[in-house]
């Protein structure tokens, strides 16, 4: 199953969008853009998702290269899930982004990169993630093929994402204005 | 993957028991149709009111009287902007795509905040629209944040991180009018005149009139009802409007020390559905400024299929 419906339309296919707020910080899941291309797409993506700090990079995926799985899908495909062959065709092996979620807690981003595997399809890489990443247990998988993922170019992390530092009108704090009648009261 | 499974009341028991167990509900999950379908329904409208509510502050933006409010107004509306996409995206994650709901936006078929069909009059209503309807719009959403449905509940805490700025820089502006001259005391006065009534309207329906609220509330998705959202929204706005001298537009306006809330007037009903049917001052006006910009948009959206297609031969 796919992350989400990936059908070209007017402003091309879905991507998903992950962003990374600091070095050592992990790529996260924000949301999705449209877009006809990869370039097109972190274009996008740096407009919708990176118009405050913090972001030092974005990486972008076509929604349909994700397997997205959840616990809840996990338990229930039990056995067969297991299955060595399930899901796959074969293939070469390939290096896979491991994308996982493992708190209900309120939160502005969802599944957090772990790291990668190396495996001949999309579920045998699942399994080998769940080997590989098994604490905290996962709410929900994302799984993205490594050559499916473009990253916003170095060069251009300082023109993409400095300029939101300075624009401090986007913050409430740039505003005197908490409340009148603590202001008198303190006045 | 095996199949979740159709709807029983086992499947339905356990989805219950999630919710009320905290856990929130992500894209694969299985879930009744009917709470699909309301977020559809409810994530949508939202998405076509953050869109439409570009309309009526991107007017100002050419007259914004200097250059720090003209910069203010530029990233506000570009938030608003943004959040449309995040809300388009949360939709999607439901199966629905995003030119399914712009159609049925633009061809008039799909609802949105009814507040947007009001005509911002002077540079006062600029402020008034941020303290107010920003400030009822962030009421609802801080309630929405804590949904049920993991999607719908990141982008409102993404938003309502966002919209704070937007709710105190209305506020600084009306507060530099009503201690300003008679004049811009005057201009504050006639903005709250005109948009009191609209901003209580737009948390929704009384309860009453509002059928689909308890299943809703039920299954996380709304975690108040719209009444007690309006009397929160009441509660932080009327005491500080009159304290900063301004007269709120309801003779029954009063605070009850016996519960310690505000308790507003009647609202006129008949306004509010007239608006929502498309009947308010300017409905027509708003869906052809979006039909609009659709058609002006669409040799760029050819333009970039070209060259990505190109592209692609060429790789």
């Amino acid at each position: 199953m796919s992350a989400a419906p990936g059908r070209p339309s007017g402003d091309g296919p879905r991507w998903e969008v992950f962003k990374q707020d600091a070095a050592g910080k992990p790529h996260q899941a924000v949301g999705s853009v449209h877009a006809a291309d990869a370039e097109h797409a972190l274009l996008m993506a740096r407009s919708v998702h990176a118009r405050r700090p913090a972001a030092v990079s974005l990486w972008v995926a076509p929604a349909d290269a994700v397997l997205s799985v959840t616990a809840e899908q996990l338990a229930a495909a039990g056995d067969e899930g297991a299955a060595p062959a399930h899901g796959d065709t074969e293939g070469a092996p390939q290096r896979y982004l491991v994308f996982r979620k493992s708190s209900h807690r309120r939160a502005i981003t969802f599944v957090d990169h772990v790291g990668e595997v190396t495996a001949v399809g999309p579920w045998a890489a699942l399994r080998a993630a769940i080997v590989a990443f098994p604490e905290p247990p996962a709410l929900a998988w994302w799984i993205v093929p490594s050559e499916r993922v473009s990253a916003s170019p170095d060069y251009e992390a300082a023109a993409w994402f400095e300029p939101a530092r300075a624009k401090t009108y986007k913050q409430q704090s740039a505003y005197g204005t908490t409340a009148p009648t603590r202001r008198r009261r303190q006045g | 993957m095996a199949d979740l499974g159709a709807e029983s009341p086992e499947r339905l028991a356990a989805f219950e028991a999630r919710i009320a167990a905290g856990e929130k509900i992500e894209p694969g999950d299985w879930m009744p149709e009917a709470y699909r379908h309301q977020l559809v329904r409810m994530i949508s409208q939202h998405a076509h009111s953050e869109v439409v509510g570009m309309l009526p502050e991107g007017a100002w933006i050419p007259r914004a009287p200097s250059l720090r409010r003209k910069l203010i107004l530029l990233a506000k509306v570009q938030d608003e902007a943004g959040h449309g996409q995040y809300l388009y995206h949360a939709a999607e994650t439901l199966g629905v795509h995003r030119d399914e709901l712009i159609a049925a936006l633009l061809e008039g078929r799909a609802k949105y905040s009814s507040v947007f069909n009001y005509p911002p009059l002077t540079w006062a209503d600029v402020g008034m629209i941020g303290w107010l309807v920003d400030g009822a719009a962030i009421k609802n959403q801080v309630m929405l944040a804590q949904c049920s449905y993991g999607p719908y509940s990141r982008a409102m805490v993404r938003i309502c991180a966002e919209e704070t700025f937007h709710h105190k820089q209305g506020k600084e502006m009306v507060l530099t009018y009503a201690r300003g001259t008679a004049h811009q005391r005057a201009m504050a006065q006639d903005a709250l005149d005109r948009w009191w009534w609209p901003s209580l309207m737009m948390l929704g329906p009384h309860d009453s009139d509002s059928p689909n609220t308890p299943q809703l509330v039920r299954w996380g998705v709304k975690t108040k009802t719209n009444d007690q959202v309006r009397q929160e929204f009441v509660d932080e706005h009327a005491p500080e409007l009159l304290e900063v001298g301004l007269e709120v537009p309801d003779p029954e306006l009063r605070f009850d020390p016996a519960d310690g809330h505000w308790h507003h007037g009647p609202i006129d009903w008949d306004e509010f559905w007239a608006v929502v049917r498309g009947d308010g001052p300017l409905n027509a006006e708003r869906l052809e400024a979006r039909r609009r910009a659709f058609e002006e948009g669409r040799w760029v959206r050819e333009a970039i299929a070209a060259h990505a297609a190109r592209r692609e031969a060429t790789a």
